[in-house]
């Protein structure tokens, strides 16, 4: 076993028994916290395939920015709320539980599907990029391409994102603005 | 295996030093002696508190959340340390050569947040949380200064890489470097050739930088994350022992980290400050990979020495004076920076 694949089983292990951590504990803060190791483990993933940039990205936005708006909200709510939160219905089986158990079921055959006739080492584009050596190694630098890809072939999806962004700015400056008069 | 125990030991070693020479500084500045009594001028001291606080007893409050609560010191220690993973020393030497060494290390730094907060909810203490809410929201605000004028620098630099940022402001530099986008000293090098002389506008970049990596090191006069006289001592208030000793070690090396890269930034990294003068070739004498850590760590301890100065100086400020700096001031002028950034790379260099 090369130590890429043992670092791969090794990454994913760890974001998947997080992941069932955060789902099953009844402790809030804990998952949100849990969930910060589950964050880092996929950032290793993308490392492993070489997309260095984007686990980068994700550990800035996710933990730096992300996971600490959760934990806000959670210090400015309080423990009293928290706990409340904690007391609702915690019976494994019961009817309100079926809209999610529905949804897991359907997400799961499409991901089994995806897994069993998605036949991954034998994708055309990517035999042909292969062959055409338009490939990126260990050492290559990928943010120059990210950056011409996103003013060149994607500058309208980037464009649309920040007219996005812009607008939950400028609605979050809007409700937290003081009202005049009162 | 042998750089990551050596870094770890120069963090500890560092934060010995550092611990005696803020206390001989302040003492300095309000005219007193310092620590004198353990050993000759007191040298002994931090090395008498650092076992002090090894033998103490480990206290976990009764309703402290047991698991953040013994967590939270690693994960705000293990953040900084991992940023000193992507430093450049000295040319060609660097613990871990990645291209991406900037963006790494701002990513890393902004993990400490979270361990703060894991201390503050922790701890489960008004005075913890009350810290750990405000450092959170003064690092969350400050990054944004910060991140924009690092990437004024990088919009000069045209990389990410750490390395090659360092090599661009000294005579080792594979392109022409112009001081003040006139005089080509690309022969001369020294403190022509550094990044704050190249692109003067980035020395109003430097000061933010420097502005806001005082405000993410919760360092005074922005240490209202810790305020003895209103929250005891912040988001550290329940910590005994060795995890004190782990929050205060991480402090000490956040100082030396944005420090240093602060230095390689904008103050020429590696590369001496002495430039060639006709046949005197002061840069060519004195630049090599052990002038390089000598000059880089002159330039960061110079920095660190400057905080210092500024934590016995100036007084705290409040939050709405803290969040009026960050967002009315320092953020629009790192906006400009960037833009003044991109022209002059266009049309000047």
């Amino acid at each position: 076993m090369t130590l890429e694949r043992a670092m791969f089983y090794l990454m994913s292990l760890v974001a998947l028994s997080s992941g069932i951590y955060i789902a099953a504990s009844r402790n809030l803060v804990r998952s949100v916290f849990m969930f910060f190791v589950t964050l880092m483990a996929i950032a290793g993933l993308y490392v492993l395939c070489m997309a260095d940039f984007v686990a980068i990205t994700q550990v800035v936005i996710y933990v730096g920015g992300v996971l600490v708006l959760i934990i806000f909200a959670f210090m400015l709510s309080g423990r009293e709320t928290l706990s409340g939160l904690q007391q609702l219905n915690n019976k494994f089986i019961s009817i309100h539980k079926v809209p999610a158990f529905l949804l897991t079921i359907l997400f799961f055959i499409v991901m089994v599907n995806v897994v069993v006739k998605g036949n991954v080492n034998g994708i055309p584009w990517t035999a042909k990029a292969v062959l055409s050596g338009n490939v990126i190694g260990a050492k290559d630098t990928t943010v120059n391409n990210i950056g011409i890809n996103l003013m060149g072939n994607y500058l309208l999806p980037f464009e649309i994102i920040s007219i996005l962004l812009m607008m939950a700015l400028v609605g979050a400056a809007h409700l937290s603005r003081k009202e005049r008069g009162i | 295996m042998l750089i990551a125990a050596g870094l770890f030991a120069f963090s500890g070693l560092f934060a010995l030093f550092g611990v005696y020479a803020e206390r001989k500084v302040s003492a300095f500045i309000q005219d007193r002696l310092g620590p004198m009594e353990t050993g000759k001028y007191g040298v002994l001291q931090t090395i008498a508190d650092v076992i002090k606080l090894l033998i103490k007893e480990l206290i976990i409050p009764g309703a402290a959340d047991k698991w953040l609560f013994m967590m939270s010191p690693a994960i705000i220690f293990i953040a900084v340390y991992m940023g000193f993973a992507a430093i450049p020393w000295s040319s060609g030497l660097a613990p871990s050569n990645i291209n991406l060494g900037l963006y790494y290390i701002f990513a890393i730094i902004s993990i400490e947040t979270l361990g703060i907060l894991m201390a503050g909810w922790g701890s489960n203490n008004k005075y913890s949380i009350l810290g750990a809410m405000r450092s959170a929201a003064q690092i969350v605000s400050y990054e944004i200064p910060a991140g924009f004028a690092i990437i004024s620098v990088v919009m000069i630099a045209q990389t990410l890489d750490m390395q090659t940022i360092s090599a661009q402001q000294g005579i080792l530099s594979a392109e022409h470097t112009k001081f003040l986008g006139i005089w080509d000293v690309t022969n001369v090098g020294g403190i022509l050739s550094w990044n704050i002389f190249r692109a003067p506008h980035l020395i109003i970049a430097f000061v933010i930088y420097f502005i806001a990596s005082l405000a993410e090191s919760n360092r005074a006069p922005f240490d209202i994350p810790e305020a003895e006289s209103e929250l005891v001592a912040g988001f550290h208030t329940e910590f005994t022992g060795m995890r004190f000793a782990f929050v205060f070690l991480a402090e000490y090396s956040m100082m030396f980290l944005v420090s240093m890269i602060a230095a390689v930034l904008f103050l020429g990294a590696w590369n001496t400050p002495l430039p060639n003068l006709g046949v005197v070739r002061l840069a060519d004498w004195t630049t090599g990979v052990a002038w390089g850590i000598v000059w880089l760590a002159v330039k960061a301890l110079a920095l660190v020495g400057i905080q210092m100065w500024i934590r016995w100086t100036l007084p705290r400020l409040r939050v709405d004076q803290l969040m009026n700096l960050c967002w009315k001031i320092l953020t629009p002028l790192a906006f400009a920076c960037m833009l003044i950034s991109g022209v002059w790379r266009l049309w000047v260099m």
